[in-house]
């Protein structure tokens, strides 16, 4: 078994481990390779390249220049830019936070069931007032904060503001059908009921 | 001073004029670090970045004439290379060195360019501005002639061979920094140099070596 050429490179850059080094010393075929991987490593580095005129690097320089000049500023990349990537995770957060408050102030066991929601646009501020009045969501502080926030708010506001944004959380879960939406509804109570909420 | 210079480069190099004004560099940028230097581009300080390619421009022909082995492609592709680092300048998070960032981009650029344009060496009189001091006009006209024939066998080796010898022997990278720049493992740069190695040895014969 002769030796790896990685643990022939490994000894001709002199830091081969001292095992390849005892079998070096046995073996005449590594010792042939090694030999020739070095006189060509000495005979490659022995080259040169050709040096340009000090006037050259002054013309390169102009050049580069011209091209950045006419490139303008350098482009801000998007997953880079931090104003652009964190409001919109921090939206869509709160866009899901939200869709799940409501789906889990409907979502108690021996409730009636939900009301379907329209597949028609709803303003926000009706939503809300039913929900309010049902009396099984008395109490819930999460979703009359959310009610107070969004009372003034009319259905174009909330989907300018992106809340509402076609293929979102919040818009998919505005407009399930009632099927869907017990559908959902059931399963959010396995998964509560699971996880012992 | 806000001269303007007009030139015209003498002899066998490209005949380009080139009329552009100085930028004074600003006082304090030469002496910024990289990521300093970077900051101030991004800030819109387009001297900053003439300040970047004054400090690495040899090194980054000299990969790009690795590559190529001759003067006009060379030159062309560094100036991509700039651009290109230009453009990009807000990907660069410091992680590594300004100079290993660049022989990316450059070593990109070149296997780029090699697969779509088989590069020409230079001709012996391409090279008539290597320093002559202090040897023989004999022994330097054998050393040229060894040189062109390395030369002309890197050229012929495959792109990731001829990469890998390229930054190990030239640049003087490390096997884990070459494994960086080409986006492969240490076992793999240390098998393509091997493979480089062997495949040059081939193609010299006993003429060099």
């Amino acid at each position: 078994m002769h030796l790896r050429p990685d643990e022939l490179i490994d000894l001709a850059e002199g830091t081969g481990a001292e095992l390849s080094a005892t079998h070096l010393a046995e073996c005449a075929v590594c010792r042939l390779h090694l030999a020739e991987l070095k006189a060509t490593i000495s005979a490659a580095a022995d080259v040169d390249v050709p040096e340009p005129s000090p006037l050259f690097w002054d013309h390169f320089s102009a050049r580069v220049r011209q091209a950045v000049d006419a490139e303008g500023a350098p482009r801000r990349s998007f997953w880079t830019w931090p104003s652009v990537v964190i409001p919109a995770i921090s939206i869509a957060t709160a866009v899901l936070a939200v869709a799940v408050t409501l789906t889990r102030g409907r979502a108690e066991p021996g409730i009636a069931p939900l009301p379907s929601v329209a597949p028609a646009p709803v303003a926000l501020p009706v939503a809300s007032v039913d929900l309010l009045a049902d009396p099984q969501s008395a109490g819930d502080t999460a979703l009359t904060l959310v009610a107070e926030l969004s009372s003034d708010m009319d259905f174009e506001t909330a989907r300018e503001a992106g809340l509402a944004a076609r293929g979102s959380a919040e818009h998919a879960v505005t407009h399930l059908a009632g099927s869907e939406l017990r559908e959902l509804q059931r399963l959010l109570q396995e998964e509560l009921a699971r996880s012992g909420a | 001073m806000a001269s303007s210079l007009t030139w015209t480069l003498p002899g066998t190099w490209p005949l380009r004029t080139v009329t552009q004004p100085m930028r004074p560099v600003e006082p304090g940028l030469a002496d910024l670090d990289e990521r300093a230097l970077v900051e101030a581009c991004l800030r819109g300080q387009s001297a900053a970045f003439d300040v970047i390619v004054e400090r690495h421009r040899r090194s980054v022909y000299l990969l790009c004439y690795r590559f190529v082995s001759n003067h006009e492609d060379a030159s062309d592709l560094s100036q991509d290379v700039f651009l290109r680092a230009y453009r990009g300048l807000r990907s660069f998070r410091g992680q590594s060195s300004l100079a290993t960032w660049l022989y990316r981009i450059g070593v990109n650029v070149c296997l780029n360019r090699l697969s779509a344009k088989k590069p020409l060496s230079e001709s012996i009189a391409d090279r008539q501005f290597v320093d002559e001091t202090a040897e023989s006009a004999t022994d330097r006209l054998l050393k040229d002639e060894r040189g062109a024939r390395v030369r002309a066998a890197i050229a012929q080796l495959p792109r990731k061979q001829r990469a890998t010898l390229v930054l190990r022997m030239y640049h003087e990278m490390s096997h884990q920094e070459i494994a960086d720049v080409l986006g492969s493992s240490v076992g793999a740069v240390k098998a393509n140099f091997f493979h480089a190695l062997s495949n040059l040895k081939k193609m010299l014969g006993g003429e060099v070596l």
